[in-house]
C-alpha cells in the first residue's frame, strides 16, 4: 500500500489514523495513529502518536507510544518516549524521558484509541 | 607522554621508522574502504528525503484525518478526511470520502464530498460524488457525476484575486 505523505508545504490541524504508513515532511498538530510514521528532515509534529515503528528525523513534541524507535541524528524531541526498542543516532537533541515498556504494553495500546498515560 | 615516548623511540631505530610509513600508508586505504560504504548509504536517504519533502502531498486510503488541512501545494486524497482542505491544485481521488469544505485553485473530484466546493477550476469526474455547493469559475463535469447541490460562479475573495489579474 502506498504511504501517505503530507509534504513540507502542508499543516494539518487534527487528528491521523492510519493502518499504513505516513511520512510527515510538513507540521501536524494533533494525535497520530499508525502503523509506521516518518517525520522527515522538516517534519513537525506536536501531539501524541502510536505506532508499531517511529522513525524521526525532523523534529517532535510530544509522547511516543511505540514498539521500535529510531531517532536520526537530525531528530529533536521534547516528551516522553515508551518503547520496546530504541536508537538514537549521535547528535540527536532528546530533551525526553525514555520509559521502556513490554510489548504487550503496546498491544493494549493499539486497541485503545485514546492515550492514556 | 608514553605517545611521545614512542615517536622518540622510532626515529632511533630506523627499522621502526621504515616500518611505520609501510604501516601508515596501507592504513588510509584501509580507512578510505570503511568510509566510502557508508557515503553511499547516507547520499540517498537526503535525495529521496528532498524529492519527498517537495512533492504533492498524498493522503492515502489507509488514512483518515480528522481537522483541518493547508497546504501551499498539491494535496491528493484517496483516504478520508473530516474536516477543511485548502490547497492548490486539490485531488479527490475515487473511493475517497471528505467531509467539509474544500478550496483550490483547483479541485478534481472523483470520489465523494459532503460539504463544498469553492475553487477557480472544478473537475467532476464519473465517478464523482458531490453533496453540497459547488462555487466556480469553470467547471466540468462528466457524465454520470452526481451532484446534490447548487452550482454557481463564484465572487469570494480567492476568485476575485484571479480576476483582477487579468484585468
Amino acid at each position: 500500500m502506498l504511504a501517505s505523505h503530507l509534504s513540507k508545504a502542508i499543516t494539518v490541524k487534527g487528528d491521523l489514523e492510519s493502518d499504513g504508513e505516513l511520512h510527515i515532511y510538513g507540521n501536524v498538530r494533533g494525535q497520530v495513529c499508525a502503523d509506521r510514521l516518518v517525520v522527515g528532515p522538516g517534519g513537525y509534529l506536536e501531539g501524541d502518536v502510536i505506532a508499531r515503528d517511529v522513525h524521526i528525523e525532523g523534529r517532535l513534541a510530544g509522547r511516543i507510544f511505540a514498539l521500535n524507535v529510531t531517532l536520526d541524528s537530525a531528530a529533536e524531541v521534547t516528551g516522553r518516549i515508551f518503547h520496546n526498542t530504541i536508537t538514537v543516532a549521535k547528535g540527536a537533541r532528546i530533551d525526553a524521558r525514555m520509559p521502556w515498556r513490554p510489548p504487550s504494553y503496546f498491544e493494549t495500546l493499539e486497541q485503545l484509541p485514546e492515550v492514556r498515560q | 607522554m608514553s605517545m611521545f615516548n614512542r615517536n622518540e623511540k622510532d626515529p632511533n631505530t630506523g627499522v621502526a621508522v621504515g616500518e611505520k610509513p609501510a604501516e601508515f600508508t596501507p592504513a588510509p586505504v584501509a580507512a578510505a574502504s570503511v568510509v566510502k560504504p557508508p557515503q553511499p548509504s547516507v547520499q540517498p536517504v537526503p535525495e529521496i528525503a528532498v524529492a519527498k519533502s517537495a512533492g504533492p502531498s498524498v493522503i492515502s486510503k489507509a488514512l483518515k484525518i480528522t481537522g483541518q488541512l493547508e497546504s501551499t501545494e498539491d494535496i491528493r486524497i484517496d483516504g478520508e478526511v473530516e474536516g477543511d482542505i485548502h490547497g492548490v491544485s486539490v485531488t479527490v481521488g475515487s473511493g475517497a470520502k471528505v467531509k467539509g469544505s474544500v478550496y483550490g485553485q483547483t479541485v478534481e473530484l472523483a470520489g465523494t464530498i459532503e460539504g463544498k466546493i469553492e475553487a477557480k477550476k472544478v473537475i467532476l469526474t464519473s465517478t464523482a460524488h458531490m453533496s453540497g455547493d459547488v462555487i466556480h469559475q469553470d467547471i466540468r463535469i462528466e457524465s454520470g457525476a452526481y451532484i446534490d447541490g447548487h452550482c454557481r460562479p463564484g465572487t469570494n475573495k480567492v476568485d476575485n484575486k484571479p480576476i483582477a489579474k487579468p484585468n
